[in-house]
């Protein structure tokens, strides 16, 4: 009771003000606990439970930190119990977590992570480079450990000295950090697979308890990156995000973390909840095969980019909830280049454009898609109906997930795609569009880009690796094989106490250390 | 529940003198025993037939983006998805009466990914199924006590529309009225630190759910069954010595009705397993219906087979309990 009175307190003496001015002031006054949604400069109080839902599925529950995470709801338990490397930034793409600061040598190759001072597992004992070395060396060794570390042997991640982690790369890679981002979660050096499951982190919160998905995680009083204001953080595990949505609704939980746009449609009559967007959270290209195929001229893939009604796709697929994109993935990045021209509707040129390519529009042309994500298969639907407007016959096919990425995705000469991490034109740009890339969705060798990319991974000064990855945008917006319309929002629903929540796309989502309870 | 396992025990447990009666009764138990396992193994390999069918794999369906090919192969090997159907079938189902239920895609044993959701699944099918039976017995005796009057025709009504209601939209106007319009009952199931629902009330909605559609479906067959006993004899001789019509229903009518209302029990005992995918999904409580519907998704057969395993044994013994009531009471007038 004591705690809840010095908090209402707190919320009259508004922002900043002396506890003493709280304390005249509270006997007459009502204490307005509901401060207005989202107001900025307010101070973070400690203290209360965030109840989160987060989505996953109760057969495909992990609690492996380098496993294969399938439910959201893992990742968030597991990035708050345990620490990356590096995290997903704001100003700059990637920031500091774990290893607090890193440098390369001169060419590019060797990259050298000084770990964050003070940092230590939840059983006290201090962090050392030897379990960062071993913690990286079971990520590598992991079936995906190549894609999770690409260009990295496992004979190439080294301890120097006791706080030093080195990693050596089969070639120059200026953008090296930005791997370590996701799931370079450490653990203790030996950690027992049968262990796994409780072995202590160095993350912002501890495990209470941990029940099917479930999780009751309590603050770290002692982390390195300063001191919580949560008392604790439940997860609750949700199947469908319609359970999740109306968990928030009804006062159950007090953050829906990636419940989606139609969730957002059903609360936006309500007063009482938050309505938050991350922009760029989910790319959902539509990828035409340049390799071979109907779409292998780069003008019937520019008119097929001039006959698509973006702002429509925008408002109808997302339901508003998302923004117009330029044929150009990572556009959550500082280096996005935000100076090339929009895109916008040219039926005419389109049109002209399939006649000087001799595109037979005779035919019919099928596009692949399956409902892995909400807005996938109407994004192929209205597509369908707009190329129809600049002669191209569209016959759209829904896939079986499964099927899907057995048989279409990578070969098909037309279908739709996404991608959750969007803040990084590299990123994409080495997954997806370098030729030798293991996940070349286009099927595209344009030398001209690869020269590029390899140009701007070697080159160390700022400005000039800046410029090359202007080059490279402008290449990838005139040629090729991806039709990026639009960006959907990451959507969270929150009740109206919450404050502090993360702002960023994709993995950004797990950020919850700085998140408080006005109330 | 209660009524259903006491004539049945009456019928393995007689005076010790009836031994030359009570040996062909074990007998018939048996075989009947026999004929709802022989069901149970023919599902379970049809459960492994129909996995085997779905396009994809559980290699593929739980690998990650940018995994290799040989990467998946090597999964594959791994799960011992390259063996022959027959052979996983026989080595999984070898390992059944140890207890060892195999391991999933994910790699965890399949008994402790069950162990949290089976008994919150059985504790509300069992909620369910009790309300669904008091629920039927009540109405069909209510409606029985009147034929053909007002009371009667209104609850033939309800109850055929109650059955053919989709649990789905059942679900949906439960959680609209009970939950986001009056506050009443919490909207969804939230687990606490046992793996159990976190209150009470939370189980409301999803029991009233499941157990709605049922007591439509066997208030209707308890009130036909009831109609055939009122047309019998000695009901009719103990309506005409004027006994007490709630006796009549008890004592007279119930006895010969119950055979009919425990199959139709039974019966709903797999409807309800069967509704509560849907249920479970909408109320996110923590069953095993979204178990299965996440382990078919991954092709995860020995999970699939887990499930259909725990939740065929849960049915069938509630089947055989239906069959031992007919055969005591029936038995001896085939």
């Amino acid at each position: 009771m004591g705690v809840t009175r010095r908090q209402l307190l707190w919320a009259g003496a508004g922002i900043g003000a002396a506890g003493a001015l709280a304390a005249c002031s509270s006997g007459t006054g009502e204490p307005r606990n509901a401060a207005p949604t989202g107001a900025a400069g307010e101070q973070p109080r400690t203290g209360g439970t965030l109840k989160v839902g987060a989505l996953g599925r109760a057969s495909a529950i992990t609690r492996d930190p380098h496993g294969t995470q399938a439910n959201e709801s893992d990742y968030l338990i597991i990035s708050l119990l345990y620490d990356t490397l590096a995290i997903p930034g704001d100003k700059t793409n990637t920031a500091p977590r774990l290893a607090a600061s890193w440098k390369p040598s001169d060419d590019l190759k060797t990259w050298r992570f000084t770990l964050a001072d003070g940092a230590k597992f939840h059983d006290d004992t201090p962090v050392t480079a030897d379990d960062v070395v071993w913690s990286l060396k079971r990520l590598r060794n992991t079936p995906a450990g190549k894609s999770r570390l690409p260009g990295i042997q496992p004979e190439g991640i080294k301890a120097e000295d006791a706080k030093t982690v080195v990693l050596v790369s089969d070639y120059p890679n200026a953008e090296l950090p930005l791997l370590t981002r996701l799931t370079t979660f450490v653990l203790k050096k030996d950690t027992k697979d049968d262990a796994i499951a409780g072995a202590p982190g160095t993350g912002p919160f501890k495990l209470d308890w941990y029940r099917d998905g479930n999780a009751r995680l309590v603050r770290n009083d002692d982390w390195y990156g300063g001191k919580p204001p949560l008392d604790a953080i439940e997860v609750r595990i949700f199947e469908s995000p319609q359970a999740m949505a109306n968990a928030l609704l009804a006062g159950q939980i007090d953050l829906a973390s990636n419940v989606g746009a139609v969730a957002a449609r059903t609360a936006e009559a309500r007063k009482d909840v938050q309505i938050l967007r991350r922009p760029n959270d989910m790319a959902m290209p539509i990828v035409m095969r340049t390799a071979d195929g109907p779409f292998a001229d780069a003008r019937v893939r520019e008119a097929l980019k001039l006959a698509v009604d973006r702002d429509a796709m925008v408002k109808q697929v997302l339901s508003g909830y998302g923004s117009v994109a330029n044929d150009i993935l990572g556009t959550g990045d500082p280096a996005f280049a935000r100076d090339i021209p929009q895109r916008k509707r040219d039926l005419d040129k389109a049109r002209q454009l399939l006649a000087d390519a001799g595109f037979d529009t005779g035919k019919t042309y099928d596009l692949i898609t399956t409902e892995d994500i909400a807005g996938l298969a109407e994004s192929a639907t209205l597509f369908a109906t707009q190329a129809r407007e600049a002669g191209v016959k569209i016959n759209v096919v829904k896939q079986e997930s499964k099927v899907f990425w057995d048989a279409t995705w990578l070969k098909a000469p037309l279908y739709t795609s996404y991608w959750g991490t969007n803040d990084s034109v590299v990123f994409l740009s080495s997954k997806t569009m370098v030729s030798d890339s293991g996940m070349n969705e286009t099927g595209w060798n344009e030398p001209a880009f690869d020269e590029t990319y390899r140009k701007a991974m070697a080159t160390s000064d700022t400005t000039e690796r800046a410029k090359l990855l202007h080059q490279l945008q402008e290449i990838e917006y005139a040629k090729s094989g991806y039709l990026l319309w639009g960006m959907a929002d990451g959507i969270d629903l929150a009740g109206s106490a919450v404050r502090g929540l993360p702002k960023l796309p994709g993995y950004g989502r797990v950020q919850l250390e700085k998140a408080w309870l006005a109330r | 529940m209660t009524p259903t396992p006491t004539p049945a025990g009456g019928a393995t447990a007689p005076p010790a003198g009836r031994l030359h009666r009570l040996l062909p009764a074990l007998g018939r138990a048996g075989v009947l025993a026999v004929r709802r396992l022989g069901l149970l193994v023919t599902l379970l390999a049809a459960a492994f037939a129909a996995v085997a069918l779905l396009p994809g794999d559980a290699a593929n369906a739980t690998s990650e983006r940018g995994e290799t090919t040989t990467d998946t192969a090597a999964r594959r090997a791994a799960l011992g998805l390259d063996r022959p159907l027959a052979e996983r079938f026989w080595d999984w189902m070898t390992g059944l009466p140890t207890g060892d239920l195999g391991t999933t895609a994910h790699g965890q044993p399949v008994t402790s990914v069950l162990a949290g959701p089976l008994p919150n699944t059985l504790l509300l099918g069992g909620l369910a199924l009790a309300a669904s039976l008091l629920g039927a017995l009540a109405l069909g005796g209510w409606a029985a006590l009147r034929p053909g009057g007002r009371l009667d025709r209104t609850i033939a009504v309800l109850a055929t529309a109650a059955f053919a209601l989709p649990e789905f939209v059942l679900s949906i106007g439960l959680l609209l009225v009970f939950s986001l319009w009056t506050g009443w009952l919490p909207a969804v199931t939230l687990t606490g630190a046992d793996g159990a629902p976190a209150s009470w009330d939370m189980l409301a909605l999803p029991a009233l759910a499941l157990a709605l559609p049922q007591i439509g479906w066997n208030t209707r067959i308890a009130r036909a069954a009831l109609a055939d006993q009122a047309a019998l004899p000695h009901v009719r001789a103990a309506v005409l010595d004027g006994l007490p019509r709630y006796r009549i229903l008890t004592h007279h009518m119930l006895p010969g009705a119950l055979p009919a209302v425990a199959i139709a029990t039974a019966t709903s005992a797999g409807m309800l397993l069967g509704g509560a995918v849907v249920v479970e999904t909408l109320f996110n409580y923590p069953g095993i219906g979204n178990v299965l519907a996440g382990a078919i998704a991954d092709r995860d057969t020995p999970l699939v087979a887990g499930v259909v395993a725990a939740t065929g044994a849960a049915i069938s013994t509630l089947l055989l309990c239906a069959d031992l009531i007919r055969e005591r009471v029936l038995g001896e007038r085939p």
